[in-house]
């Protein structure tokens, strides 16, 4: 049955899961990775001794009497008192229940939340039947192999799913950025641009391989592009600086400058650069908050992460030429040449381009620097550096995951119910290129 | 994400253009062989105030708000310390690559001083008496003295004489400054509160610095 | 989450977005729902113009059994012609919504319940030819009601998966619900019968007037002679039949029955994976309880004194 249906395409990352099937052009659920689970009495659920959170209910399993009695724990079903996502948010608000986020920094930390997250993803919102369907799942750069074979030992042996692929986040958003008319070559290397909501990676991929040694990240993202538009409001005293608004004006109205000093002219010349954005505040009361310089000032936080962080001052067109440098030199050229981004904190207008000029100017003066300690002997043909913008670089991996589900090869790729029964969790340490060489 | 911030060091030799802090630097260093007193230059200037500073033609016609293109005879030093003075504030670390910085530094941090003075619900008239009080006082701290909070860059006068005339063309520079940053805040007098806009910059201190 | 919902979340949650005022955008999704049922939602000549449309494996068996009806009777000027490659269509248009707040929601559940309405149709006919029966059968005693109504209506067959199919039938003072199941996993199958067990069990314990389930591994007495039904030999295909009794047939719980029939095989299958998940839990526990045992027991830092070849020797630093 499975060989008809759609593949489910999921991405659960730190902040945000990306639910839904391969071959649509956006995913069908985006909700925050938390879940609500009952806090049981005072101890708060289990989390924060280490210890799973059934830890709440170890008198049944161990035998020995807890509070709870015999008889109750055989027959409840608290294990199915949750909610995931939104609904988690919303009761972890109320009394009663505890959120917790089971992966962080990209990794999954807590498998028994996890399991319930997904078992309440797949039948709850996707409502498949996982045996019937293929499943496509996303996993950090440099993510523990255990932690894939745990993740296939959930998939297969709890839900039975008909297949699986495990792919890496980077090189999905790779594969996302064929959409773009600028990718005339669907190659699988190139240098990826991750910013989400907390943290920003670099990382350069060779032939749909990480080259994990010259991965960096850099602790400025969305959230920090947030709290600087919330202290530039605060500065001017406006009526309303909550980090909702700071928010509300980040997405709406931030745009990257070339250049700081001329946009601030620029505002002085053209009074109409100046907004003015409406909030309702609880209770029904508009306050409108005056919109200036943070509309360029915030995202250049990327750029001059100076005039927001006094402990990280690197700019990130240099940590890109870092990351690229440290590379295996033989590859250097695809990686400034394919230079894609991917997440939420990417989508400025002009990242890119802004992004491209700057990599552009440190790698000319250094081919320049070359050229003359060779005395003028060593010509440089030059390097071509690009960076790719395209229409859905807000949920890359996700958008990646789903071009790849929908090709008729992706099923083979996969590992089946079978195949794991076969040889076991190890299986999944290994899974061929999709999309690579040898693929369609 | 400590852990984050320690994989960050590029462990690569930077190259001499990367080294370059990001903060904006002044067009005037490239001028050829200004006046200096110790390492101080000693700049032409835009200005109807009485002084040692060489001045440039006045454009009767410009409001006094605005600047003159960049390219023009008559755009001087102050010019660029009021268009660098708002992206420069959000930077701690500064290169002086050249004499002309210091005057930079110098109308920046002097810029701020003034903008502490004034209060959201002031008018212009009040405005440009608490300004003007600070511009017109003789008594400031010029390199050198105990009181100047920069010294580590800027040297001493060598004589009595140099002092003075430091001191005459410091105070020039500071009332030209003020005037221009009044008429900037409140849109040559057309305006009856400051604009919010510059007071934003209040808190901000260049280089963690304040004169 | 014990119980699973009956409409489309997806289906629900994208018509709420667009009927809240949101400025209207392109849909072009195409979305699962169990039992191979696909949705495809579009708008595919302008954007205020909202197509879903259903494809259901089973589609001409249910239109035999009434569905066309069905869905019509809930849709009515909704429906527009059949999207091609599925087998039902509606339209909304955004700029001609009920004004009413509460009108609109009805409306977007009505929507999200395609499918539920859908596989209603067989449910539907059999209550409605027991009623009709039971009103034939009033006029006689049991022991001489006529042939016709004694044995009851004809089997109706769903093949709603692939290997797995709902018979329906319906008599005079009962309706009977069978579900022929399979189970490809092993361990499957044993939690699967656990939890039928209760099922079975239910009347023997407080829930009295809970319908009266059955199961077996052979093909119940109901299904001889229906065409396609046979014994896998195994034990591999297990059927449940429900017995709905006259109590469970009234019009004010009809609606109720059905959904909560049609979502048993997800719902019991649901139940499954969730007992595996906490089973897992509690291994978790275990595992991680008998690695502290172990690590305990780990002999403390040892300061042995070694020596190399030359006599000499050297401090080894606790792991």
């Amino acid at each position: 049955m499975a060989q008809n249906t759609p593949a489910v395409v999921m991405d659960n990352g730190t902040g945000y899961s990306k639910l839904g099937f391969a071959g649509n052009d956006s995913p069908s659920f985006v909700f925050p990775t938390a879940i609500a689970t009952k806090a049981q009495g005072a101890a708060g659920g289990g989390t924060g001794s280490g210890r799973p959170a059934v830890a709440n209910k170890p008198s049944y399993l161990t035998g020995g009497a807890g509070p709870t009695g015999h008889l109750s724990m055989k027959r409840g079903t608290e294990d199915l008192d949750f909610f995931i996502g939104d609904e988690a948010l919303a009761a972890g608000n109320g009394p009663g229940y505890g959120v917790h986020y089971p992966i962080r920094h990209g990794q999954i930390e807590n498998w028994d939340h996890m399991e319930r997250f997904w078992s309440n993803s797949i039948f709850k919102y996707l409502r498949v039947e996982p045996e019937d369907h293929y499943f496509l799942l996303t996993e950090p750069p440099l993510n523990p192999p255990e932690n894939r074979e745990n993740t296939a030992e959930i998939m297969f042996e709890s839900f039975n799913c008909a297949g699986l692929y495990i792919a890496v986040q980077a090189v999905l958003a790779l594969a996302a950025s064929w959409t773009s008319s600028k990718v005339s070559d669907r190659s699988l290397t190139g240098t990826v641009i991750d910013s989400g909501d907390g943290v920003t990676h670099v990382i350069p991929v060779a032939e749909g391989y990480v080259i994990g040694s010259s991965i960096k990240s850099i602790p400025i993202a969305g959230r920090d592009i947030t709290y600087f538009v919330q202290s530039l409001l605060r500065d001017r005293g406006e009526p309303d600086s909550s980090l909702k608004t700071a928010g509300e004006i980040k997405e709406e109205y931030c745009y990257v400058c070339p250049d700081m000093v001329k946009e601030f002219s620029r505002y002085d010349n053209d009074r109409s650069r100046f907004l003015k954005h409406t909030i309702t505040q609880p209770g029904g009361r508009q306050v409108t908050v005056d919109v200036g310089y943070e509309r360029f000032l915030a995202p250049e936080i990327f750029f001059n992460p100076e005039i927001y962080s006094s402990d990280f001052l690197t700019p990130l067109p240099t940590v890109v030429d870092g990351v690229i440098q440290s590379s295996p030199i033989d590859v250097r050229r695809g990686l400034y040449k394919n230079i894609v981004l991917s997440g939420g904190s990417t989508l400025y207008k002009d990242f890119g381009r802004r992004l491209q000029r700057d990599i552009k100017h440190l790698v000319d003066a250094r081919i320049r620097a070359s050229e003359v300690r060779s005395g003028g002997a060593a010509r440089s043909g030059g390097l071509e550096v690009q960076v790719i913008s395209h229409k859905r670089q807000r949920h890359g991996p996700w958008f990646g995951g789903s071009l790849l589900g929908q090709t008729p090869e992706f099923r083979s790729y996969c590992h089946t119910k079978a195949e794991y029964e076969e040889i076991g969790p190890s299986i999944v340490r290994r899974f061929a290129l999709l999309g690579g060489p040898g693929g369609s | 994400m400590s852990k984050d911030r320690q994989t960050l060091t590029v462990s690569r030799p930077l190259h001499n253009s990367e080294l370059k802090m990001p903060a904006y630097n002044s067009i005037f260093n490239a001028e050829p062989s200004p006046t200096l007193i110790a390492n101080f230059p000693l700049l032409p200037l835009r200005t109807k105030t009485r002084g040692p500073a060489y001045t440039l033609p006045l454009d009767t016609a410009l409001p006094l708000s605005q600047s003159p293109d960049p390219e023009s005879d008559s755009y001087d030093a102050l010019d660029e310390v009021l268009s660098l003075f708002r992206a420069n504030t959000f930077f701690r670390n500064f290169e002086i690559q050249g004499p002309a910085d210091r005057l930079l530094i110098y109308g920046i941090l002097f810029v701020s001083e003034c903008l502490t003075k004034i209060k959201p619900s002031m008018s212009a008239r009040e405005a440009q008496k608490e300004v003007q009080n600070i511009a017109l006082d003789s008594n400031f701290a010029i390199p050198g003295d105990a009181g100047f909070p920069l010294n580590q860059m800027f040297e001493a006068p060598g004589s009595r004489q140099e002092a003075e005339a430091l001191r005459q063309y410091l105070a020039q520079v500071r009332q030209e400054l003020a005037l221009r940053l009044l008429a900037r805040i409140y849109d040559d007098g057309q305006a009856e509160k400051p604009s919010k806009w510059w007071l934003s910059f209040t808190k901000r201190k260049f280089m963690g610095k304040s004169l | 989450m014990l119980l699973l919902d009956y409409q489309n979340v997806l289906i629900q949650s994208v018509l709420t977005e667009r009927f809240s005022g949101a400025p209207p955008v392109n849909i072009d999704q195409t979305v699962s729902d169990f039992d191979d049922v696909a949705f495809h939602i579009s708008t595919p000549e302008a954007k205020t113009k909202i197509v879903v449309s259903i494809s259901v494996k089973c589609f001409d068996e249910l239109v035999k059994y009434g569905a066309q009806q069905v869905l019509e009777r809930e849709y009515g000027s909704y429906v527009i012609p059949t999207e091609a490659g599925y087998n039902f269509s509606v339209q909304v248009d955004l700029e001609n919504l009920p004004e009413d707040k509460d009108a609109r929601d009805a409306l977007i559940m009505r929507i999200s319940l395609l499918k539920r309405n859908a596989m209603a149709a067989p449910f539907e006919q059999a209550f409605d030819e027991y009623h009709r029966m039971s009103e034939e059968a009033s006029k006689f005693t049991s022991e001489e009601a006529p042939q016709g109504i004694r044995e009851g209506g004809d089997v109706m067959t769903i093949h709603y998966r692939d290997e797995e199919a709902i018979y329906i039938k319906a008599s005079h003072d009962r309706v009977t619900a069978i579900f022929s199941m399979i189970f490809r996993e092993e361990t499957d199958r044993i939690f699967g019968k656990v939890f039928i067990q209760e099922f079975v069990d239910s009347r023997r314990r407080a829930i009295q007037n809970a319908p009266q389930v059955l199961f077996r591994t052979d093909p119940p007495l109901e299904l001889q002679g229906v065409p396609g039904v046979k014994d896998s030999g195994d034990g591999r295909l297990s059927y449940i039949t429900f017995v709905l009794f006259p109590r469970h047939l009234t019009n004010q719980r009809r609606e109720d029955i059905i959904s909560h029939l049609q979502t048993f095989r997800t719902f019991l299958h649901y139940h499954i994976k969730a007992s595996k998940a906490y089973m897992h839990s509690s291994m978790r526990l275990r595992s991680t309880g008998l690695q502290q045992v172990v690590q305990k027991a780990q002999p403390e830092n040892e300061k042995k004194e070694k020596k190399t070849a030359s006599g000499r020797t050297f401090k080894i630093q606790g792991n």
